[in-house]
């Protein structure tokens, strides 16, 4: 058998098992989210008898749907707006200024991926409670999404400020620019790439974010995710739990792939108009 | 460097570096201490060795940690197992590898309690995968497939989110070897299973390394997988953490984690090393 040939059966059989792995998965959330209460979904059909909308319509005005989606869509702007705002000094230190231990603060900067998240969550909780702050449940998840999630947006204001480029700093200075204005015409373009992507993955990571929302939230701080979670444990509502699935993945893949679009464009010399 | 760049460093690396030190480090400060009876929340204060003691003889904690180990290891082994053929496949492009990488990648955009939703769904026990056995023949009744005792619906569920990040990192490792020199083990008689063992393995051992740690801890720390589709008889560290956090006993919780992070980097370490002795003498 030739390669070429190969590929194509390997190819065939990919196919296969990826629709086998993503749509049959998919289609069944989509069909059971529009399950009609009227006539149950029995094992003997292969598709629902009765179908409507009815389980969205009754989830979005009889759960908590709508203050879990206000929750997540405010926190989630917000933890990326702070985390992009505190990254910033520390991304410029890192990427512009040549000191003895950067190589340390850089991997320090990874310090909250790898500490297992329902370790922070829980003592994070427990500080709030010797503090007295546990009440303060919005501020609190918000102040740990910024800090949890920082480390993706230093890393990646890190490579933009490294990328911008000196001669346009000295340029603007020689032309007799201000602070404010070298700011905007050599830092700006080159970096505006690295803070869209800085916003838009932090805001991804705080939306789906699981833990902390739900140690430091529980009981009565819901978002999307510990919705979804309250549906799959004790209440478990197969057509309900579809229908919050479904509202939690498909603005993700599409702010993924806008993110991936985002990254790819983040070339300093397209940005800043010059090869 | 001159003291006033280092005050100005300082200042800088303050509000972001400075926080994410100041805010992990106390979470695991106040883990430690209240593992040995600090700061606690209820009753009387000061270093004792007590939920140590007690925690190490319960049956369900050292259940707890043979379990995760378990549910860590498989894991990433099978993540990593899984991605090297479909690196080495996808390292040169070829008319549809776009999509198929695209394709086998989408599990990353999916969030873990969705994706153990879509799985329960599709195991369930009036679910397709019964109903297709069944239309086979294959079985005469449908059978109860979620939480199963041996857990095999969570290492489904790991590979499954964590195969992609395997494949993301390898297939970076795998693309920057140069032709030259497989081409080179090639004329020197290298079959296809040599060039991977003596050249594609050694020259990415190390996002193989990164790759299997961190799969390792994520799924060692697993939480969601195991509480929607993991066995009812036992429990993963997160769940017993958790479990000790919501009834107010914080010290054991805290003995808990404390245990899960140990685990986590001596893990780490041994599968750091495994990979390095298994390549010895073959890594430059």
């Amino acid at each position: 058998m030739t390669a070429a040939r190969l590929n194509q059966v390997l190819l065939c059989l990919l196919l296969g098992l990826t629709a086998i792995w993503l749509i049959v998965p998919f289609t069944m959330a989509v069909l059971w989210s529009l399950v009609d209460p009227s006539e149950p979904w029995t094992a003997d059909r292969l598709l629902p008898p009765v179908m409507s909308f009815y389980r969205w319509v009754d989830m979005w005005l009889n759960s908590s749907l709508q203050t879990a989606l206000v929750n997540s869509y405010v926190l989630a702007p917000s933890a990326a707006l702070a985390a992009l705002l505190l990254s910033m000094p520390t991304a410029y230190a890192l990427g512009r200024i040549r000191f003895p231990g950067r190589e340390v603060c850089k991997i320090l900067a990874l310090l909250p991926l790898i500490v297992p998240p329902f370790v922070t969550s829980i003592f994070f909780t427990s500080l709030l409670y010797q503090l007295g702050l546990h009440s303060w449940r919005f501020g609190a998840i918000l102040f740990a999404h910024a800090i949890v999630f920082m480390p993706y947006a230093i890393r990646i204001m890190t490579v933009s400020f490294e990328q911008v480029r000196t001669d346009h700093i000295d340029a603007a200075r020689d032309l007799g620019a201000s602070a404010w204005a070298r700011w905007q015409v050599a830092y700006l373009p080159a970096l505006k790439p690295g803070i869209f992507a800085s916003l838009l993955i932090v805001f991804i990571q705080s939306i789906e974010e699981f833990a902390i929302a739900f140690i430091v939230g529980s009981p009565d701080f819901t978002t999307i995710p510990t919705l979804l979670y309250g549906t799959l444990g004790q209440d478990f509502v197969r057509p309900n739990a579809a229908v919050l699935s479904l509202i939690l993945v498909v603005p993700n893949v599409v702010l993924m792939l806008i993110l991936e679009r985002l990254l790819k464009s983040a070339n300093p010399a397209l940005s800043s108009g010059k090869g | 460097m001159t003291l006033k760049k280092w005050l100005l460093v300082l200042a800088l690396l303050t509000p972001g570096l400075g926080l994410i030190v100041a805010l992990i480090g106390v979470a695991v400060y106040i883990a430690i201490a209240q593992s040995f009876g600090f700061y606690n929340l209820s009753g009387e204060s000061g270093f004792s060795l007590e939920f140590w003691d007690r925690m190490l003889d319960r049956k369900v904690f050292n259940r707890a940690v043979a379990y995760s180990i378990y549910v860590g290891v498989i894991s990433s082994f099978l993540s990593v197992l899984f991605a090297y053929p479909l690196a080495i496949w996808l390292r040169k492009p070829f008319p549809g590898s776009l999509a198929i990488g695209a394709m086998l990648k989408a599990p990353l955009l999916v969030h873990g309690l969705v994706a153990a939703f879509l799985f329960i769904n599709v195991i369930a026990y009036h679910g397709v995968l019964n109903q297709l056995m069944q239309g086979l023949g294959l079985w005469d009744e449908p059978q109860r497939l979620q939480n199963d005792r041996n857990a095999i619906g969570v290492l489904l569920l790991q590979t499954w989110k964590n195969m992609p990040f395997a494949l993301l990192l390898l297939t970076g490792a795998v693309q920057s070897i140069s032709d030259d020199v497989l081409n080179a083990a090639r004329d020197l008689g290298a079959g296809s299973f040599a060039r991977f063992r003596k050249v594609i393995v050694p020259l990415t051992v190390s996002a193989m390394q990164a790759a299997l740690i961190i799969i390792f801890i994520g799924a060692l720390a697993d939480f969601s997988f195991q509480v929607i589709a993991g066995p009812t008889n036992r429990q993963s560290l997160s769940q017993l953490m958790v479990f000790f956090k919501s009834s107010g006993r914080w010290n054991d919780a805290a003995v808990v984690g404390v245990s899960l992070m140990i685990i986590a980097i001596v893990g780490s370490g041994l599968l750091a090393a495994l990979t390095r002795f298994t390549m010895r003498g073959r890594v430059a």
